[in-house]
């Protein structure tokens, strides 16, 4: 018996109809793709990829128009109420009952599953408080209400965890502990499915990657080969007190070096190399007035998969990701 | 098999959101109004319960109707569009669980709110009036109750069928206008095209059979059992030739059609047409909402 992947797309399509006066839109494109049981797979890709379609073709929220899907060895549509048995899913754009309780919320969901978990037990899982828990859901901020619907997709330990954009809404708390969540399930054996744009909430959690344009499929790596191709292209940018040479800075793990005015801008293939050519510039007793860093965008990480340069002055120029929210 | 859970959430949501209470109160309020004005301008002498009783189901012809639409129109597209379906749908129901329990949740609701709010209603016409018949007066909540339960079928089943609020509104209101305004004039227009005139006194059963069709004749064939005199529609065209000076009683259906009445014109036969708008409308939208991606 072959091992049953958890998640597994042959040539999926998804085409909306444009209507009347509007073009089709082909939001997936001949998606192959195999997520194995066990392992945490993160989905990645700028908004308008076609992450959340696919995923609306996996919970049958959406029909493919070409191609198939099977979840845990059930056909998507065929055998949807067999599927959502075992899946736990934190959908994009979901909404939850704005007039009852975060609790109560939470019971129907264990209710409708047939579970017997504890409210409370999930609740504080989440890092829901149970004041806020008795309130509306309605009076909830983004992220309390995040906490509620991850709390809703733990019910009764499902084989499959489905988060499409998870850590949209939540502080640094919120996203170190749904970092923590997603790890405690993975060592219990789910498999997680995890949709994200941001790299790095990828590659926090993920063992293997996918990535996603223009409804295709453009890479799939492990994180660690993620990681390299992201440390190929983080840049450097330092401000000087007195107008530098371009000489100044070089070395292992240094692509580029360029100069605009007192800026020097360090383009490195690997990010640790950062790191030493501050270290040098101390060292050797020059005045730095400031220090960026960014790590790759993931425009640029396309361009790193794929050998295309990214599009200057399109997003790869302007969306570089902040390394603030790398370190969140 | 989920849609019970799903009816019993519809349910709990729907008692939360004051929106029963709020029907209940105008319900009362605007009969003890009417009932007040009625007593104050004609001779209390005169005024009996069952006459009262009338008076309450011309007023629930339209508020019950009304009430229904506005209490499932958003049934189902309410959540696709807020996005709860999603979270609703990735527990096992499947989408004819959701419409089914959808379907039963809302008539819960309305049937609930029509009990008591017309019971409420009836037991201010006994203490200001005098206490109508109790069979009269259990029958037209029967009556009220059936013809809300065709209407939120029809309501929960539009809601199904479309993608968008606003759609979902306009088709309501687009209903409830045809119903009132266009039914009962085709079925005259039927009438003339068949036999060459409009319809008059003496008119062909099936004639009846045709405005029966609509849940307001429906609703009003069974209320009319239980009042005095009948319950008037809501618009009068005037499309029916009637002589000058007929009097209510020569009005009375058995009066107008020849021979004994046929089995459609019987109040059973009512019963099943409100039965009908119940279900067919969330059949029909069931198999929409089923191909339909969210």
């Amino acid at each position: 018996m072959s091992v049953m992947a958890a998640i597994r797309t042959n040539g999926l399509t998804k085409r909306y109809r444009g209507g009347l006066l509007g073009t089709d839109v082909t939001a997936v494109d001949g998606l192959d793709l195999v997520v194995e049981e066990g392992e945490v797979f993160g989905f990645l890709g700028p908004n308008g990829a076609g992450k959340s379609t696919t995923i609306d073709v996996l919970l049958d929220y959406a029909r493919p128009t070409a191609g198939t899907a099977e979840v845990l060895g059930h056909d998507a549509q065929a055998e949807s109420t067999a599927v959502s048995e075992r899946v736990g899913v934190l959908p994009e754009g979901y909404g939850l009952y704005d007039r009852l309780t975060g609790r109560r919320n939470l019971e129907f969901a264990i209710d409708w599953r047939g579970a017997d978990d504890d409210p409370d037990r999930l609740l504080d899982r989440v890092g829901l408080d149970v004041d806020d828990a008795a309130r509306p859901v309605g009076d909830y901020s983004k992220g309390m209400t995040q906490r509620v619907a991850l709390a809703m997709a733990l019910v009764g330990d499902p084989d499959l965890l489905v988060l499409d954009e998870p850590s949209s809404g939540l502080d640094p708390n919120g996203i170190r502990l749904l970092r923590e969540i997603v790890r405690e399930q993975a060592a219990q054996g789910t498999t997680v499915f995890f949709s994200s744009h941001v790299l790095s909430q990828v590659e926090a959690v993920c063992d293997r990657v996918g990535i996603l344009r223009d409804g295709e499929l453009v890479a799939e790596d492990t994180v660690e080969g993620l990681r390299e191709a992201a440390g190929a292209s983080s840049t450097l940018e330092l401000t000087m007190a007195e107008p530098p040479a371009a000489d100044l800075v070089g070395g292992e793990g240094v692509s580029e070096v360029e100069v605009r005015e007192n800026r020097l801008r360090v383009t490195c293939t690997d990010s640790r190399a950062k790191a030493r050519v501050v270290a040098d510039l101390v060292d050797r007793g020059h005045d730095l007035v400031d220090v960026g860093s960014e790590s790759a965008s993931l425009e640029e990480l396309f361009a790193v998969y794929t050998g295309e340069r990214p599009d200057e002055g399109d997003a790869g120029a302007d969306e570089r990701t902040r390394d603030a929210e790398v370190v969140a | 098999m989920t849609w019970p859970q799903v009816a019993r959430k519809d349910f709990e949501d729907a008692v939360r959101s004051k929106m029963v209470w709020g029907i209940i109160a105008v319900f009362v309020g605007f009969v003890g109004f009417v009932l007040l004005v009625a007593i104050g301008t004609t001779d209390t002498s005169d005024a009996t319960g069952d006459a009262a009783l009338s008076l309450t189901a011309n007023f629930g012809q339209l508020f019950v109707p009304l009430v229904a639409l506005i209490a499932g129109y958003l049934a189902i597209v309410g959540e696709r569009r807020s996005g709860s379906l999603r979270v609703l749908l990735s527990y096992p129901h499947s989408r004819r669980d959701v419409v089914v329990g959808k379907l039963v949740g809302r008539s819960a609701v309305i049937a609930t709110t029509l009990a008591v709010g017309s019971a409420a209603s009836m037991l201010l016409v006994a203490l200001l009036v005098d206490a109508p018949s109790l069979g009269n007066a259990a029958g037209l909540l029967a009556s009220f109750v059936l013809f809300g339960a065709g209407f939120t079928g029809l309501a929960v089943g539009i809601s199904a069928g479309v993608r968008t609020r606003g759609k979902a509104m306009a088709l309501a209101i687009g209903s409830l206008l045809v119903f009132l305004f266009v039914w009962d004039a085709a079925a005259a227009g039927v009438h003339a095209t068949v036999t060459g005139s409009l319809p008059g006194l003496r008119v062909e059963p099936w004639y009846f059979l045709l405005k029966r069709l609509s849940p307001f004749g429906a609703f009003r064939a069974l209320a009319d059992g239980f009042v005095q005199g009948q319950v008037s529609p809501f618009v009068r065209m005037g499309l029916e030739q009637l002589p000058k000076g007929t009097t209510p009683e020569q009005l009375a259906l058995p009066n107008r059609v020849a021979g004994p009445l046929p089995f459609y014109l019987s109040d059973w036969f009512a019963v099943l047409t409100l039965a009908a708008w119940g279900l067919v409308p969330g059949v029909v939208g069931y198999l929409r909402f089923r191909r339909s991606d969210l």
